[in-house]
C-alpha cells in the first residue's frame, strides 16, 4: 500500500516549484518556524500565518504581538480606523468627555471654597468634542504606525469566511480581495444591545456611540440601564447641565460585579451631583410626543406606572457579541444563546486553527481583558502556551468619584459560603484626600478569615482606577492583607487609605 | 500490514516521548566552566517537587552526550519528565540506578565529566551535603543567594570541592527563591523560625510562593487544609467559566443561497461529533537534505512548507473511504475479514485532511549548537533511532530547520475515520521520509 503511494507521486506531472494548491490543501503548522522559511518564497500565493478579523483592542494587540513573534500577519478592519469600539467610540472618547466635563463641573461648583474666583464659565461643546477627537485620532494613528513597525498588513474592509482557511474581504475603497490563513483569530467585538421597540437613531434615541457625540446638551435625558456605561455617560451630560434620570431594572447600580455596599455609596454620591435613580424599575415603552419622549416605567415587581419626560433617551442595557456578516454559517462555528462564540480554554473554536478573543466571546467585556487574551492567543499559536488570570482583572467606573474593584465582591463571597473578614478605611480620614478637599469614598478589603489571603478589593473614591493596580498585583501574587499593610506607602497620598484598609482587615487601622 | 503495525507501535511510543518532552522537559546545566567532575543531583522539575523516581537512564557510564540529549527519565507523582543535558559531556558514574525510588531533590544521582576527561583517572568528587537535613534548618543560609535570585530554581551542579554554601543552594522542596512576603517574614521571626524553615513549609501561593496562610497552618494556628482550600477556590476563578454553555438554536445558521450545502455539512458534522486526534511523528531530515541539495545544485530554495503541502496533497488522493452510510457495514466487514476497508476497490475518495504540525524538538533543541556530525543514515531515520544527530553544516540557515527534524503530524478525525486518518498520515510519512525528492521531480 505504501509502496503504491510513492511511485504514484513520481507519475504526477508535477513541475518543479509549481505552487501546489489545486485542492486547496493548506498546511497549518502550529509553529512559526515553518512560516519563516515560507516567507522567503516570493511566488507563493499569499497565505498568512495568521489573519485577524477585527482591529479593535483584541485584534490590533494580537496583530502586533504576532508581528513581533515573526508571524506573517494581516488584520482586517471594516471601520476604516483601528482601535475598535474602545478607541473610537468607547473607553477613550468617553474618558475624554468624563475628564473635561469633570473639570467644567468643578470650575463651576468647586472653586470658590478653594480660593479661586473665576469669571463667567461657558461650555463650548464643539471644542470639547474636538478635544476628544484629537485624542482619538492620535491614538488610532499610533496603532497604524505600530502596524507598520511590526509588519502587520492592514486590510481595510469587511471580512467574511469563505471556507475554513479563506476570508473574503469587501474592501472599503471598493472591490474585493481574499486572504488565506493558517491561523485565524476572530475579534469582531460587540455592539450595544438594542431596546425592543425603540429604534436607535443616535440623535434622540441613542447608544453610547450617540452619547459621545451629542451636538447639544439635552435638557432631560433618560438613561435606560444603570451599568457602568450608562452611569459614565449619564455623568457627562449631568455635569454639562442635563437633568439625568437613570432607570435600572435591578436593585443596584453599577452592574452585578460591583460590591453592593460600594454601589449604594456610589448611588448616593452621584445623586448628590444631581442624577436621579429609579431602581427596581422597568421601562415598558416609549412614546414620541413632538420633540420629546415619554418613557413609561413601572416597578419591576409590578405596580404603578409612571411616565418620565426626556428629549434624549440613552439605551445602555448592555452589549452583545457582534458577528453579523462574518459568514460563520459557512464554516459551522457555534455561538451560545447570548451570541458569544463558543471556545475552549485556549480560545479555540471547534476548528482548532480558528480562535476567538475579546468582546465577541466569553468573559467580561473589557478592553484590558481583550488585550490579555490577544497576547495569550498568539502565544498559544507560537508557543503552545498562554495565560490570562481571569480572577485578577480589574474593573473601573470613571465617574467622580471613581469606583474600582478586583476579585470577588462581598455578595459573591458570602454566597460561596466562605468565612471572610472585611476591612474598610474612609477617605475622610486620609490626609491627602482631606488636603484635596475630596474626601468622599472608601477602600474595602475582603479576605479569607483564616489565611488572610485577599479575595477582593473595592474602592470608591478619587483616583480609585489607578489605585486598583496595586490591588490587582496583590491578588496576582496571592498576598494577604497583612502583606499590603506591612508595605510602605508614600505620605501624604491617597494610597495610604489603601494600606490602612488592609491594616483594618487583619488588625486595626492607625488613623481611624 | 505487519510492517505498518510495527511502525505504528514505534511511532506511538515516539509521540508519547515527544509530548512529554514538549510539555515538561527542562534543561540541565552542567556548568562548563569547572574542569573536573561534577556531582549530578536530582533536579527539581517543578517548584513543588520534593522527590522523584528514576525511571531509567538514557546514558550508560562512559557514554558521551551532547547538549539536548536526554540523560534520564524521572517520574514524580504528577508527571514523567526527561532530563536533558544543556552542555556536552560524559557520564562518569551513575549512583542511583534505574528504578531508584523517592530520591530527594538535591541528592546525588550521578557524576558528570567534561567530554575530554579521561574517566579512568578522574577523581570522583565527594557528595555535597545531603539535602534538607534537619540541622541545616538552624543554620541560616547565605543571604545573598536566598534574597536576590529571581531566576527559576537552578539545578546545582556544584564543583567537586564541597563548600559550605553549596548545601543551601541544592534546592529543597519549597525553596523560596523570591523575597519572602512581609507577613511571612514577620510570622517566621515572631515564632522563632528561621528563613530556611520557610523552605520546608508547603507553599500554596502562585508559583510555589509561601503565603501567610501557609505559615499559619504550619504553626497550627489555623486549619491545616485552609491554605490549599483557598488556593483551589482562587485557581478556579482564574479560568474562564465555560461550563454550562447553552448553544444557540441552530435555526439561524443556514442562510442565503448556501443553505442547502451548509445544511448537509452540518448534518455530517453532527452525526459524528466525536473527533479524535490521530498523530504520527515524521522526521523531516530527508526533506531538509533534499532541500539543501536543491539549493546547492539549482540554487532555489523550496520552502519546507511546500514539501509538506505537496505530500499532503498526494496523500489525500484516493484515500480509502470509511465515511458515509456504509461505514458501519464496511467496518464490520473488515473486522470479520470479509473485506478490508483499506483495499476495498472503488471505495476510495479524495481525503480532506490537513495536518497540524507540532515541533517538540524546538524546545529541546533551543540551546543546541551547530555540530559537525556526519550525514544521517537513512536507516536511522526509518528506525526512528537517535534523534538529535541531524547534520547541519550550515548552522545559520539550517538551525531552525534542524530543530524541526522531528515533528508530530496530527489530524482530527471524526469517529470512524481514524483509520483513514492514519493511512493518510502514513502516506505523508512515507513520502516525506523516504523519497521527498520525488515531490519536486
Ligand atoms: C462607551 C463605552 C465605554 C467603554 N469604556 C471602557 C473602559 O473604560 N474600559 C474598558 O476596559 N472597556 C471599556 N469599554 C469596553 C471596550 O470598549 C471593549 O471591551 C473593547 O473594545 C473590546 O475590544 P474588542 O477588540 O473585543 O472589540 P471591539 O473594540 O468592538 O473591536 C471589534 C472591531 O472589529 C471590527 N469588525 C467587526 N466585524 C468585522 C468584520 N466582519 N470584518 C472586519 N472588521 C470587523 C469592528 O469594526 C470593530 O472595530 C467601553 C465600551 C463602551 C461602548
Amino acid at each position: 500500500m505504501l509502496s503504491r503511494t510513492v511511485p504514484r507521486c513520481a507519475a504526477r506531472p508535477t513541475a518543479l516549484l509549481r505552487p501546489l494548491r489545486p485542492h486547496g490543501a493548506p498546511v497549518r503548522p502550529a509553529r512559526c518556524s515553518i512560516d519563516r522559511s515560507r516567507r522567503g518564497y516570493a511566488s507563493e500565493a499569499a497565505e498568512k500565518d495568521l489573519v485577524i478579523i477585527g482591529g479593535g483592542v483584541a485584534g490590533y494587540v494580537a496583530a502586533i504581538k504576532a508581528g513581533q513573534s515573526g508571524l506573517s500577519v494581516a488584520c482586517i478592519e471594516k471601520r476604516g480606523m483601528l482601535g475598535g469600539t474602545c478607541l473610537n467610540v468607547g473607553c477613550i472618547p468617553s474618558k475624554s468627555l468624563l475628564n473635561n466635563s469633570h473639570l467644567y463641573h468643578q470650575i463651576l461648583h468647586d472653586t470658590k471654597q478653594r480660593g479661586i474666583e473665576v469669571g463667567e464659565v461657558k461650555l463650548n461643546l464643539e471644542q470639547m468634542m474636538k478635544a476628544k477627537e484629537t485624542s482619538v485620532s492620535g491614538l488610532t494613528k499610533g496603532i497604524e504606525f505600530l502596524f507598520k513597525k511590526n509588519n502587520v498588513e492592514y486590510i481595510k474592509g469587511t471580512g467574511a469566511f469563505a471556507d475554513e482557511h479563506t476570508i473574503n474581504v469587501n474592501l472599503i475603497d471598493g472591490g474585493e480581495t481574499s486572504v488565506k490563513a493558517k491561523n485565524i483569530i476572530i475579534a469582531t467585538g460587540s455592539e450595544a444591545t438594542p431596546f425592543p421597540g425603540m429604534t436607535i437613531d443616535e440623535e434622540k434615541i441613542i447608544t453610547s456611540t450617540g452619547a459621545i457625540a451629542l451636538k447639544q446638551v439635552p435638557k432631560k435625558m433618560v438613561v435606560i440601564g444603570g451599568g457602568i456605561i450608562g452611569l459614565e455617560m449619564g455623568s457627562v451630560w449631568s455635569r454639562l447641565g442635563a437633568e439625568v434620570t437613570v432607570v435600572e431594572f435591578l436593585g443596584q447600580i453599577g452592574g452585578p460585579g460591583m460590591d453592593a455596599e460600594i454601589a449604594k455609596q456610589a448611588q448616593k454620591l452621584l445623586g448628590k451631583q444631581g442624577m436621579k435613580f429609579k431602581l427596581n424599575t422597568k421601562v415598558k415603552s416609549g412614546e414620541e410626543s413632538g420633540e420629546a419622549f415619554k418613557i413609561n416605567v413601572e416597578a419591576a415587581k409590578g405596580g404603578k406606572e409612571e411616565a418620565i419626560d426626556a428629549d434624549v433617551v440613552l439605551v445602555a442595557i448592555g452589549r452583545r457579541p457582534y458577528t453579523a456578516g462574518l459568514g460563520l454559517e459557512n464554516i459551522g462555528i457555534e455561538t451560545d444563546d447570548k451570541g458569544r462564540l463558543v471556545i475552549d480554554q485556549e480560545y479555540r473554536t471547534k476548528l482548532p486553527h480558528i480562535r476567538v478573543i475579546g468582546d465577541c466571546t466569553f468573559g467580561p467585556m473589557l478592553a484590558h481583558k481583550a488585550e490579555e487574551e490577544a497576547v495569550a492567543a498568539v502565544e498559544f499559536i507560537t508557543k503552545n502556551y498562554g495565560h490570562v488570570n481571569y480572577g485578577a482583572i480589574p474593573s473601573v467606573m470613571y465617574t467622580h468619584p471613581e469606583v474600582a474593584w478586583v476579585g470577588q465582591n462581598e455578595q459573591e463571597v458570602k454566597a460561596s459560603g466562605v468565612k471572610y473578614k472585611v476591612g474598610t478605611f474612609p477617605f475622610s480620614a486620609n490626609s491627602r484626600a482631606k488636603t484635596n478637599l475630596d474626601t468622599e469614598g472608601m477602600v474595602k478589603f475582603i479576605a479569607d478569615a483564616e489565611t488572610d489571603r485577599i479575595l477582593g478589593i473595592h474602592i470608591i473614591g478619587p483616583n480609585a482606577g489607578e489605585m486598583i493596580a496595586e490591588g490587582t498585583l496583590a491578588l496576582e501574587y496571592g498576598a494577604s492583607t497583612e502583606d499590603v499593610g506591612r508595605t510602605s506607602h508614600a505620605h501624604p497620598t491617597l494610597s495610604e487609605a489603601f494600606k490602612e484598609a488592609a491594616m483594618a482587615t487583619y488588625g486595626k487601622a492607625i488613623h481611624y | 500490514m505487519a510492517s505498518i503495525a510495527s511502525v505504528c507501535r514505534t511511532s506511538s511510543r515516539g509521540i508519547g516521548r515527544q509530548l512529554r518532552n514538549h510539555a515538561s522537559s527542562r534543561a540541565f546545566t552542567a556548568s562548563a566552566a569547572s574542569p573536573a567532575a561534577h556531582n549530578f543531583t536530582m533536579p527539581a522539575m517543578s517548584p513543588t517537587m520534593t522527590e522523584g523516581n528514576i525511571s531509567s537512564w538514557k546514558v550508560k557510564e562512559g557514554d558521551k552526550f551532547s547538549a539536548g540529549d536526554v540523560l534520564l527519565e524521572i517520574e514524580t507523582d504528577k508527571a514523567q519528565m526527561d532530563v536533558e543535558a544543556q552542555d556536552d559531556g560524559q557520564m562518569a558514574k551513575i549512583m542511583q540506578g534505574d528504578g531508584s525510588k523517592a530520591v530527594k531533590v538535591g541528592a546525588r544521582i550521578g557524576v558528570l565529566a567534561d567530554s575530554g576527561d579521561d574517566l579512568s583517572t578522574l577523581e570522583i568528587p565527594p557528595e555535597d551535603s545531603a539535602p534538607s537535613k534537619s540541622e541545616e534548618s538552624s543554620k541560616p543560609p547565605p543571604p545573598e543567594k536566598k534574597e536576590s535570585s529571581p531566576s527559576p530554581p537552578k539545578q546545582d551542579s556544584a564543583p567537586s570541592k564541597p563548600s559550605p554554601s553549596s548545601s543551601g543552594a541544592s534546592g529543597t522542596p519549597q525553596k523560596q527563591n523570591y523575597p519572602l512576603y512581609p507577613s511571612v517574614q514577620h510570622l517566621l521571626h515572631t515564632n522563632g523560625l528561621s528563613k530556611s524553615d520557610a523552605d520546608t513549609i508547603p507553599a500554596t501561593g502562585p508559583n510555589g510562593r509561601l503565603l501567610k496562610g501557609d505559615v499559619l497552618a504550619h504553626l497550627g494556628h489555623i486549619n491545616k487544609s485552609a491554605p490549599a482550600d483557598v488556593s483551589s477556590r482562587i485557581t478556579k476563578l482564574s479560568h474562564l467559566d465555560l461550563s454550562n454553555i447553552k448553544l444557540a438554536a441552530p435555526k439561524e445558521k443556514p442562510k442565503e443561497e448556501k443553505a442547502a450545502a451548509d445544511g448537509k455539512k452540518e448534518k455530517a458534522a453532527k452525526k459524528s461529533p466525536e473527533v479524535k486526534n490521530v498523530a504520527l511523528p515524521i522526521r523531516l531530515t530527508a526533506v531538509l537534505e533534499c532541500q539543501k541539495r536543491l539549493q546547492d545544485t539549482l540554487g532555489v530554495t523550496l520552502p519546507l512548507s511546500e514539501f509538506i503541502a505537496r505530500a499532503v496533497d498526494l496523500a489525500n488522493e484516493e484515500l480509502p473511504r470509511t465515511k458515509g452510510p456504509a461505514t458501519a457495514d464496511e467496518l464490520f466487514d473488515s473486522l470479520v475479514g470479509v473485506k478490508n476497508v483499506y483495499t476495498s476497490s472503488g471505495k476510495t475518495s479524495r481525503g480532506g485532511f490537513v495536518p497540524e504540525i507540532n515541533t517538540p524538538g524546538l524546545l529541546a533543541a533551543a540551546p543546541m549548537k551547530a555540530k559537525q556530525s556526519g550525514k544521517e543514515d537513512i536507516m536511522d531515520v526509518l528506525a526512528g533511532g537517535k534523534t538529535k544527530k541531524v547534520a547541519s553544516t550550515r548552522a545559520t540557515k539550517n538551525s531552525m530547520a534542524t530543530a524541526m527534524a522531528e515533528n508530530v503530524f496530527s489530524v482530527n478525525a471524526k469517529s470512524g475515520e481514524e483509520k483513514r486518518a492514519r493511512v493518510f498520515l502514513e502516506r505523508v510519512k512515507s513520502v516525506l521520509e523516504v523519497e521527498p525528492g520525488r515531490l519536486v521531480l
